[in-house]
């Protein structure tokens, strides 16, 4: 079994790293296959896509692959790619897509940021902050500043009783809910439209609204 | 082992320091041994109110500083033998005291004293977390001013996040009855409901607060006055009895909240 093997695909090149083979064997294989290639086509412009199979390469490995391909102008990696991931990369992406249900009173001064979608039974007082990346679901009530979709993701979408709040955000987009009037409904969503303006529709109105997560929930076409 | 509480607010002048010499003056008045320490450091005012300015050597930075022994620097009341005042410092370096020399000073007099009131300053910088370091409990004081009670909610926030062994508790101070029945200024139960902590007691407005200020003589000396009435029921209630919360007088047939009011003053008439 060769350490390192090299293979067409319709995009380019994939080189592909043995898992089961030490990484130093790996590293005298491609020094000479990128030493073979070099003397064989010493002018062909190559793509290369570096697979790792099962196992995950540390940043000092990956620069030596890096070091490795800098000897030759012509032959360039794409990237290198792997299976698997680390713990903490899980534990980020879970965090990220969990709904977080937060039952607590952010008070004046306070700013609460989360990662993913909010689930929020608690009460933000005037001057406090709910922060997070994701949509927000509110059953509590928000006397302060809510902001979904931080710091600039124009698709996410605040559900909820918002009439109270001093501010809505999502994204880069805000209101001063005091200048406008925002009818005090739990069936109300707040969303950016497609002129990049905060906007105001009904929970029925979802698939219009945002049809990527209408489909993602389940939403029947 | 005494209890050591801290009076703060957050907004300046809403009545840390009449509220700390008031208590001290009632749990004396109950037979309790009080001191009362001013945490304000370059405002001191606490001994002026209680007419005591005139008998202050050392102060808090010397006790800190180890220059004087702290029972060198208390101040003993003129009216009651248990009260003492532990006077703060006139400099204006901010910096002459850390959290961990006020604990120190705190622990040692709550050897010796029932009750240890830290008058702190306002604002939440390090002279509010000077006033925390050696607490058990915080009395946070509040007056119906929204501007009063946002920073009450900013301090109750801070001191959810430096928690101390017992919840902070809420006094309402400068009660004006008439412009709570109006709807002028947001009632008692929608002050605490939106504080979310224990009301612990209320006093009314009363320029006889000042008056007696003026003169070195806090109120709670004169037992007819409603202000003086207001923190004698606090007094008692720190001391563990059981007080239904006074009543300021009649109450007016439609009392309109603030709330409502404001609500009215902003829906649109279609
Ligand atoms: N119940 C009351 N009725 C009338 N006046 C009052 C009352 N309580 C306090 N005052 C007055 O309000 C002013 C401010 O009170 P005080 O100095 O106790 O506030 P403070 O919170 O300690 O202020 P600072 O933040 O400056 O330390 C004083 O003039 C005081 O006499
Ligand atoms: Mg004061």
């Amino acid at each position: 079994m060769k350490a390192v093997s090299l293979k067409g695909t319709k995009n380019g090149y994939e080189l592909v790293l043995d898992e089961a083979a030490s990484f130093t064997d790996s590293i005298a294989e491609l020094t000479d296959l990128l030493a073979k290639l070099d003397h064989d086509y010493p002018t062909k412009r190559m793509h290369l896509d570096i697979i790792t199979g099962n196992r995950l390469l540390n940043d000092a490995q990956r620069d030596e692959i890096h070091r490795l391909f800098a000897n030759y102008k012509h032959l360039l990696i794409n990237g290198i790619s792997s299976n698997v991931i680390t713990i903490a990369e899980a534990k980020r992406i879970r965090e990220s897509e969990n709904v977080h249900v937060i039952y607590q009173t952010i008070r004046n001064g306070q700013e609460f940021t989360v990662t993913g979608d909010v689930l929020f039974l608690g009460t933000i007082h005037e001057g406090g902050k709910l922060v997070t990346s994701g949509n927000i679901y509110v059953l509590g009530s928000v006397h302060g500043v809510i902001q979904a979709g931080a710091p600039n993701s124009e698709d996410k979408f605040i559900v909820g009783d918002l009439h109270t709040a001093q501010q809505i955000r999502i994204g880069e987009q805000f209101d001063i809910v005091a200048d406008k009037q925002i009818k005090g409904s739990f069936q109300n969503v707040a969303y950016v439209n497609n002129l990049h303006i905060l906007d105001y529709g009904k929970i029925g109105e979802l698939k219009q609204i945002n049809p990527k997560f209408y489909n993602r929930i389940g939403g029947v076409q | 082992m005494g209890r050591a509480i801290v009076v703060t607010s957050g907004k300046g002048g809403v009545g840390k320091t009449t509220t700390t010499a008031n208590l001290g003056v009632s749990l004396a008045l109950m037979g309790k041994k009080v001191c009362l320490m001013d945490l304000d450091i370059g405002l001191r005012n606490l001994d002026v109110i209680l007419g005591l300015d005139n008998r202050i050597i050392y102060d808090i930075v010397d006790v800190a500083s180890g220059e004087a022994k702290l029972r060198q620097a208390l101040v003993k009341d003129k009216r009651f033998d248990s009260l003492y005042v532990l006077p703060a410092a006139q400099t204006t370096n901010k910096d002459s005291l850390t959290p961990e020399q006020v604990k120190t000073i705190v622990d040692e007099l709550q050897q010796e004293f029932d009750y240890v009131f830290i008058d702190c300053p306002a604002g939440i910088e390090q002279g509010f977390l000077n006033a925390i370091a050696g607490a058990d409990g915080a009395i946070v004081v509040t007056t119906p001013e929204i501007s009063a009670v946002r920073d009450a909610d900013r301090v109750i926030g801070l001191l959810e996040q430096h928690p101390l062994d017992d919840q902070p508790k809420l006094v309402i101070n400068r009660i004006r009855k008439n412009m709570m029945d109006n709807g002028d200024t947001m009632d008692i139960d929608e002050i605490t409901q939106h504080l979310g902590i224990e009301l612990l007691g209320i006093v009314v407005d009363d320029d006889a607060v000042i008056r007696t200020s003026n003169h070195g003589e806090p109120i709670v000396m004169d037992p007819d006055n409603q202000a003086s009435q207001g923190y004698r029921n606090i007094a008692r209630r720190i001391n563990g009895e059981t007080v239904p919360l006074m009543q300021i007088d009649d109450t007016k047939e439609s009392k309109q909240s603030f709330w409502s009011k404001l609500g009215n003053l902003f829906s649109k008439k279609d």
